[in-house]
């Protein structure tokens, strides 16, 4: 892991500046370490993890049988939290991958092109900003039973880009009227050209703060979603988990591991996402990285 | 500023335009879709004429557009319809019941929240380097990173099933009769509702904290700073009549884009403690699939929030002169 950071490191000279930020380091290697361990644990399961009744229920943590304990409904709560952790992150990462380019692309037009097609689009983007997304989440969910992780990609990627096109948009007016700008324009270039060679290496830290902000919008989303019901019935998600534990009101039972075991792993993930996002901002604000935040 | 308002009608058409559309995109007759669902929960005795009969009264039997504005009709006159799991109910005052239990949880945990966070911020702000600044920071960091309603389980865990200080549910003892406002009813609220302010308090508190650190951070750059403290000011005065009223400002206005978050991790928080708010309501209505009730609770905050959000964009110029619309 560390040496093949350090390999990384060596590579190039951003990726290098990026990493020399502990917090971005610290971030990093927590992600990247939840997700090696929940790959490899949910091939190690000997069975189905999610099949109801195959233990005892209720059992408490024991080593090395169930390290992490059994649900209300017998199922190892290790086993399940590594598929939960896998599907929690694959939401998280999909409508951050999805969102954020739909973000960009729409900021850049919408800056680029200017006029009719730019208040329109800023307009939409307001309204997306404006409208308390939660509440819509569920009217929309509720409605559409999410039945798959896809669906509940799908829906969520549809709320997720506005934040990303508003700064993004801001960012690249005032690229934009910079000296090198205008120089790439004298040389030539066409419009396309410029937006994607010249402006967007430019943003590159922003675009990766977007990244990891919608990553940690959507797995809170999804989170909440499940946590009311409202998540993905197929197969489980760390807010599906929390969903059980209250469901058979684990906290009254004195069931501490059912609901522990997926607020932990939300809050490591959670934080991991944020000390990424700080540092990225130190990285891009030097400025800031001075006040030490 | 008409920007501002033509956006606002229309967050609230398009809200009322998905509640009306996506219900009829779904394959199948809603009312026959609600009756097999009561079949399944054991009610029995419905006939073929029955379902004709509702068709007829929710008017499903007229073209698409009729039904759109009887519908839109309906929902300006503020009738949201009938309540499934509570019939014969309807969903205003099913909602009508909840709401001043959201309204009281957020209220009081906001309030708490700013003028805590408002005031750590402005010590750690004062005094970048101190102890207490350094002890207070990442642990701010942290739980701010928590959804409300994570923390809720931890606190009714330790404070009301291993110590169990405060009550776990509900937002009044069993028993306890409404005999006009007592003080002994007062207390029992209050203590009823301490762990679920608590859990948004302190999830909330840490994100008033910076923000209110980094905006006397920023006024204490300026130059009347200098001024003040080059005429010898005492630091204490500086503090409370220059700094902070300047960097309270930005505070008061930072409420409006707080209140949807604070409103939905209050709706989630409600649920882990069965409060009987809007949140607690909404659970209920999903496990139930009460759809009237869940489309009004979801129309309801949706109207609030929005509404929330422009009065603070109009008040904005009120209370700050240096900001004006459409002169930039």
């Amino acid at each position: 892991m560390v040496r093949f950071l350090e390999a990384l490191r060596k590579r190039s000279g951003f990726a290098n500046e990026l990493l020399r930020n502990r917090k971005i380091l610290a971030g990093i290697v927590i992600f990247l370490g939840m997700s090696l361990i929940s790959v490899a644990g949910s091939y190690l399961a000997p069975y189905n993890p999610m099949r109801l009744g195959t233990f005892p229920p209720e059992m408490p943590p024991s080593f090395p049988a169930h390290i992490l304990g059994t649900d209300s409904i017998g199922r190892d709560l290790l086993f399940l939290l590594f598929i939960s952790i896998l599907n929690s992150l694959q939401i998280g990462l999909a409508v951050a991958g999805f969102g954020t380019i739909f973000g960009l692309l729409v900021g850049l037009i919408s800056a680029y092109s200017g006029g009719f097609t730019d208040s329109a689009l800023s307009t939409v983007t307001d309204i997306a900003l404006v409208v308390p997304m939660l509440p819509v989440l569920i009217l929309v969910s509720s409605m559409i039973r999410v039945v798959e992780i896809s669906t509940m990609i799908l829906i969520l990627i549809i709320f997720s880009w506005a934040w990303t096109s508003r700064t993004i948009r801001a960012q690249t007016l005032s690229l934009k009227e910079r000296d090198f700008v205008y120089m790439a324009k004298l040389s030539g270039m066409g419009r396309f050209e410029i937006v994607f060679r010249e402006i967007t290496p430019n943003m590159i830290s922003y675009v990766g703060v977007n990244f990891f902000g919608t990553c940690f919008w959507a797995i809170t989303a999804e989170a909440g979603l499940s946590f009311l019901g409202l998540g993905p019935q197929t197969t489980t998600t760390l807010g599906n988990m929390l969903y059980w534990a209250q469901n058979y009101s684990s906290i009254y039972k004195g069931l501490w591991w059912a609901w522990a075991t997926p607020i932990v792993a939300i809050s490591v993930i959670l934080v991991a996402l944020y000390l990424v996002n700080i540092g990225l901002d130190e990285v891009a604000n030097p400025k800031l990285a001075r006040q030490r935040l | 500023m008409a920007k501002r308002l033509a956006a606002y009608v229309v967050v609230l058409f398009a809200a009322t335009l998905i509640n009306f559309v996506i219900p009829r995109l779904i394959p199948g007759d809603p009312i026959r879709v609600v009756i097999a669902r009561l079949e399944m929960r054991g009610r029995q005795g419905f006939s073929e004429d029955l379902v004709l009969q509702y068709t007829h009264m929710f008017g499903l039997d007229k073209d698409l557009f009729t039904q759109f504005t009887n519908y839109m009709t309906q929902m300006l006159r503020g009738n949201l319809g009938l309540s499934i799991s509570w019939f014969p109910s309807s969903v205003q005052e099913v909602i009508g019941r909840a709401l001043p239990w959201t309204l009281y949880l957020m209220f009081t945990s906001v309030i708490i929240s700013w003028v805590i966070g408002n005031v750590l911020g402005a010590i750690i702000g004062w005094q970048r380097d101190s102890k207490l600044a350094r002890a207070i920071l990442p642990a701010a960091l942290v739980l701010g990173t928590i959804p409300y309603y994570m923390l809720a389980i931890s606190l009714a865990f330790f404070f009301a099933y291993t110590i169990p200080l405060f009550p776990a549910t509900g937002s009044s003892s069993i028993g306890i009769i409404w005999h006009g406002i007592s003080l002994g009813y007062i207390a029992d609220l209050i203590w009823h509702s301490v762990l679920p302010v608590l859990s948004i308090v302190i999830s909330s508190v840490g994100w008033w904290m910076m923000s209110m650190k980094a905006m006397i951070a920023n006024v204490l750059g300026e130059d009347y700073i200098m001024l003040a403290r080059a005429k010898g000011m005492k630091t204490s005065v500086i503090l409370r009549k220059y700094a902070l009223r300047n960097a309270l400002l930005p505070q008061v206005t930072g409420l409006a884009m707080t209140i949807g978050q604070t409103m939905s991790g209050a709706l989630l928080t409600e649920v882990v403690f069965a409060y009987p708010g809007l949140g607690w309501l909404l659970y209920n209505a999903i496990t139930n699939l009460d759809y009237p009730v869940i489309q009004g609770v979801v129309l309801l905050i949706i109207f609030t929030i929005s509404t929330a959000v422009l009065l603070m964009d109009l008040l904005y110029p009120i209370i700050d002169p240096r900001i004006r619309y459409g002169e930039k």
